[in-house]
């Protein structure tokens, strides 16, 4: 109760400090592994942006933008597990990722394992420079 | 715009943007649908001008569960914003005299102010903005451009440097906007525009139904302070 007053608390005496610096930005990556033992090989982002958008699709964005507005919250949950670390930040990057790989690839994922972690783009004078900041523990896909 | 007015489009400005928000959550795998359902439900109410204090008060407590559910704002400032909207309206609905109906719904404006003003004030204070690199950073490796096409803009670091001190100076500028009313139109369409380019470059587009939903409050605070 304390937390939620925190931050009704921070809504109704907003700082707006939007961009006041361009901080490390994180990027989601994931693995599927066969079993809970199986060493990653491959990391693939999760939902990366799309190559490019039409006025058409900006225009629908407008009014319907389910998924950048996800992201974006996986993007503060991220951010929040480097902070203060919680479970329920990890189980919300988690669960997304299951929920779209399993509407993908259905057979595919429920004998699989999943990890996942945070990659951090920073520049470091006029380089951009990526650094692995968490690395999930393993966990069994459900087919959720 | 007189109060009533203006408290009047606030909340059928909210609605439709609560219900905006509500939407993209109801298809969700997890309960959190139910949160939505009910806030789109109230949110309709609220658009039609039903037992407003009452909705108001309920969508006010509806906003608390749903900070718990995510452990804090979904979609940082623009759900900021929605709350600010959101608790200003519910108090200015329950206090029992018009003038503090008034203070209520007049920090709101001042909080709109201060919401470019402040916005302004960090990025200049900050060498990095003051020379284009913040921008071009934003670009480069941020998570907010909305296609890949778009992180070619920091291939153009003259044009950033020019964008970065334009919006820095109108940031800073905009709460000499409220002069005059038509200085106070012509600086609520540029901002307006600023959030739609925000909306298309880097998908933010919460932000621009929320921001727009809070200008009713300035404009009738200018016509109260100003043209009485």
């Amino acid at each position: 109760m304390y937390k939620t007053l925190k931050l009704i608390l921070s809504a109704l005496f907003p700082s707006w400090r939007f961009f006041d610096v361009i901080a490390p930005s994180p990027r989601i990556e994931f693995t599927v592994l066969k079993t809970a033992n199986s060493s990653p090989d491959h990391w693939q982002e999760f939902r990366p942006r799309p190559i490019q958008l039409s006025f058409f699709e900006m225009l629908k964005r407008m009014f319907w933008n389910p998924q950048r507005n996800e992201n974006l919250f996986l993007v503060s949950c991220a951010e929040r597990i480097m902070s203060e670390p919680t479970d329920q930040s990890i189980q919300e990057i988690t669960r997304r990722i299951e929920t779209e790989l399993s509407a993908s690839h259905n057979e595919f994922v429920e004998e699989s394992y999943l990890q996942f972690r945070l990659v951090f783009l920073y520049r470091e004078d006029t380089q951009i420079k990526n650094q692995i900041m968490f690395l999930s523990s393993i966990s069994k896909m459900d087919g959720a | 715009m007189n109060f009533d007015d203006a408290l009047r489009l606030t909340e059928i400005l909210l609605a439709f943007a609560l219900v905006q928000h509500s939407v993209e959550h109801v298809f969700s795998a997890k309960s959190e649908r139910y949160l939505f359902i009910t806030r789109m439900l109230l949110s309709g109410l609220l658009a039609l001008g039903i037992g407003t204090t009452w909705v108001c008060s309920a969508l006010a407590v509806l906003s608390l569960l749903i900070l718990r559910w995510f452990h804090g704002p979904y979609n940082g400032g623009s759900d900021r914003m929605s709350l600010l909207i959101l608790w200003c309206l519910t108090f200015a609905h329950l206090m029992p005299t018009l003038q503090l109906k008034e203070y209520v719904f007049g920090y709101l404006a001042i909080q709109l102010l201060l919401s470019y003003f402040i916005s302004g004030w960090v990025k200049i204070v900050n060498p990095d903005w003051r020379n284009g690199r913040a921008l071009q950073d934003v670009f480069q490796f941020s998570t907010y451009p909305a296609s890949e096409q778009l992180r070619s803009f920091a291939n153009y670091p003259r044009l950033l440097f020019c964008a970065s001190w334009s919006v820095m100076i109108f940031e800073l500028l905009f709460p000499l906007t409220v002069i005059t009313q038509t200085t106070l139109i012509i600086g609520l369409t540029v901002a307006a525009l600023f959030h739609l380019a925000n909306a298309c470059l880097f998908g933010l587009n919460r932000f621009f139904w929320i921001w727009l939903t809070a200008y009713p409050s300035l404009i009738w605070l200018h016509a109260r302070i100003f043209e009485i």
